[in-house]
């Protein structure tokens, strides 16, 4: 018998549909069916001028939008020849880790409340709502953010930033210690997370599965150490890996890259203290630099003939690994924009994590996958 | 790997299917070869040259002609590499790559109801991310932002 779970169901966390086919309470088949989120940003994207296009990643994952503009920004750089100064290099670094803290402790937050244990949720909130107001005192947004441009960022820190965030870094440090006691000490958490949704090695390099959910099995890739960007070259950290490759591993691995996170941001916000600088590349045109110029007629009359390109970047995000492929073609627009979303390859694996267990068990298994649905339909 | 590495290793198995290897940004060389030789290719770079993960594909729309591209990543040489093939316009089809990397699955059926390539021999091609029976292929040129596609909705009223 076929049974929808979705597309208003707990387990999604956004809106998508897993359609399970049953045998008693086993599993023995599934179909995901995407696209109720589906809002064309390819499509959009390609009557967009380059900076504009940085809205629009924002909504492509909700809850890392910056790790989306990072990669859209590199991809667009790559296509129209730009070299950003290095301060707003790690910049970008700032954002990405942060945001990577952040998407994990919501990832953290959700999860713990499927399988039954309400309080992490409360805790796992307030700590992210930290990272938030960080974002909020230098990019001027919670959620939304718009902070990269083409050729550096918007603007530079406020005063006081760096003191503020070591203090968040502190406090997040001596939480993650909790986490793992209100999880890893409790007898409902293992019970319903060892050994389940196992993806070995293998499957997942077959399946294209990335990120998480690849590391839990053991296998050692990060994008930023295989294929360093920005600065991650000069920044020393641990890729975090465990195994098992069953839900619990999967939370470990991400409990360790929020510790090496903090790690990165304490040698990021060092430097920052001591590297000021500019942070947007000098000499840009106006329409694709100035981060205050109105885009308008005269903005878009001077570069008519930039050169063309092709720009290919990949980030680890914090759900996996993100590619962009922007094609340039001298125009205003991106000829063409194609993303890759990590969870989007994570997802079409399902049949090989789900199949075999107990229906009971697909919202732990589906919550260790971390779905963010804005950014498989785009 | 080096282009010039990729060119020596696939040329001898692909003869004239494969039309050359040039640089692309960061990564081991873009693949530019003939649809007909997309399986020989595919099985070559996966079991000759370690290319075993299948990230993306991705299709373009140059209104003359289609692109279908595949970015694949090898664990041994830390590089990613990609493959590209020129399709004719007015039914553009290729070999699917699903048998030989399963992540291709999902990433064909997107290029498919977007831009329209077919792709033979896949195992279950139908709509991904647009409704059932959706008649359009949004990604290509000829899909005018501005202009709504028109769509007939008969009143309930009589």
């Amino acid at each position: 018998m076929w049974i929808n779970m979705g597309p208003q169901h707990p387990m999604t966390h956004g809106l998508w549909n897993l359609r399970v086919k049953i045998d008693g309470e086993t599993v023995i088949d599934v179909d995901p069916e995407m696209g109720f989120l589906h809002r064309g940003i390819e499509k959009i994207s390609e009557d967009r001028h380059y900076n504009e296009v940085i809205t629009l990643m924002d909504r492509c994952c909700y809850v890392a939008g910056l790790a989306w503009e990072h990669l859209y920004i590199l991809s667009a750089e790559d296509a129209l020849h730009v070299k950003p100064p290095q301060r707003a290099e790690y910049l970008r670094v700032l954002c990405d880790e942060f945001q990577r803290i952040g998407s994990h402790i919501m990832w953290y937050a959700a999860f713990v409340q499927d399988i039954g244990l309400m309080s992490p949720f409360l805790y796992g909130m307030r700590d992210r709502d930290l990272i938030l107001d960080l974002f909020q005192s230098y990019t001027g947004a919670r959620l939304t953010y718009e902070y990269l441009r083409v050729g550096g960022v918007r603007s530079d820190l406020p005063p006081g930033f760096t003191a503020r965030a070591r203090e968040v870094l502190d406090w997040l440090d001596a939480r993650f210690g909790e986490y793992d006691q209100l999880c890893l000490g409790s007898d409902i958490f293992r019970k319903r997370c060892d050994n389940l949704g196992i993806l070995k090695a293998s499957d997942c390099v077959a399946h294209g599965v990335t990120g998480p959910m690849l590391r839990s099995a053991g296998m050692k890739r990060d994008l930023r150490k295989d294929r360093p960007y920005s600065v991650y070259r000069q920044l020393d950290f641990d890729v975090a890996v465990a195994e098992g490759a069953d839900v619990t591993a999967r939370y470990l691995v991400r409990m360790e890259e929020m510790r090496q996170s903090v790690r990165i941001l304490r040698q990021v916000l060092d430097w920052l203290d001591q590297n000021p600088g500019p942070v947007l590349a000098e000499n840009l045109p106006r329409w694709l630099g100035a981060p205050y110029a109105p885009i308008g007629r005269e903005g878009y009359l001077l570069k008519r003939n930039y050169p063309k390109g092709v720009g290919f970047s990949s980030v680890e995000e914090p759900h996996g690994e993100a590619q962009a492929y922007v094609v340039n073609e001298g125009g205003e627009h991106p000829y063409r924009v194609k993303f890759r979303s990590p969870v989007f390859a994570n997802i079409s694996a399902a049949r090989q994590y789900l199949v075999g267990y107990h229906v009971a068990d697909i919202p732990p298994i589906m919550g260790s996958v971390d779905v963010c649905v804005g950014e498989v339909d785009r | 790997m080096q282009p010039e590495e990729l060119q020596a290793r696939i040329s001898p198995k692909l003869g004239e299917n494969l039309l050359g290897v040039e640089p692309f940004a960061g990564t081991a060389g873009r693949v530019r070869f003939r649809p007909a030789g997309a399986l020989e290719l595919f099985e070559t770079v996966r079991d000759d040259l370690g290319f075993r993960h299948l990230s993306m594909v991705g299709a373009i729309d140059w209104v003359d002609h289609r692109e279908v591209f595949y970015v694949v990543w090898s664990d041994d040489a830390r590089q990613y590499a990609l493959l590209s093939t020129d399709l004719a316009a007015d039914a553009p089809h290729v070999e699917s790559a699903s048998g030989i990397w399963p992540s291709a699955n999902w990433h064909e059926r997107e290029a498919w109801e977007f831009v329209g390539v077919t792709f033979d021999h896949h195992p279950d091609l139908r709509h991904l991310l647009m409704p059932e029976g959706y008649a359009f292929h949004p990604l290509l040129r000829s899909f005018k932002l501005h202009e709504p596609e028109e769509l007939e909705v008969k009143s309930r009223r009589v």
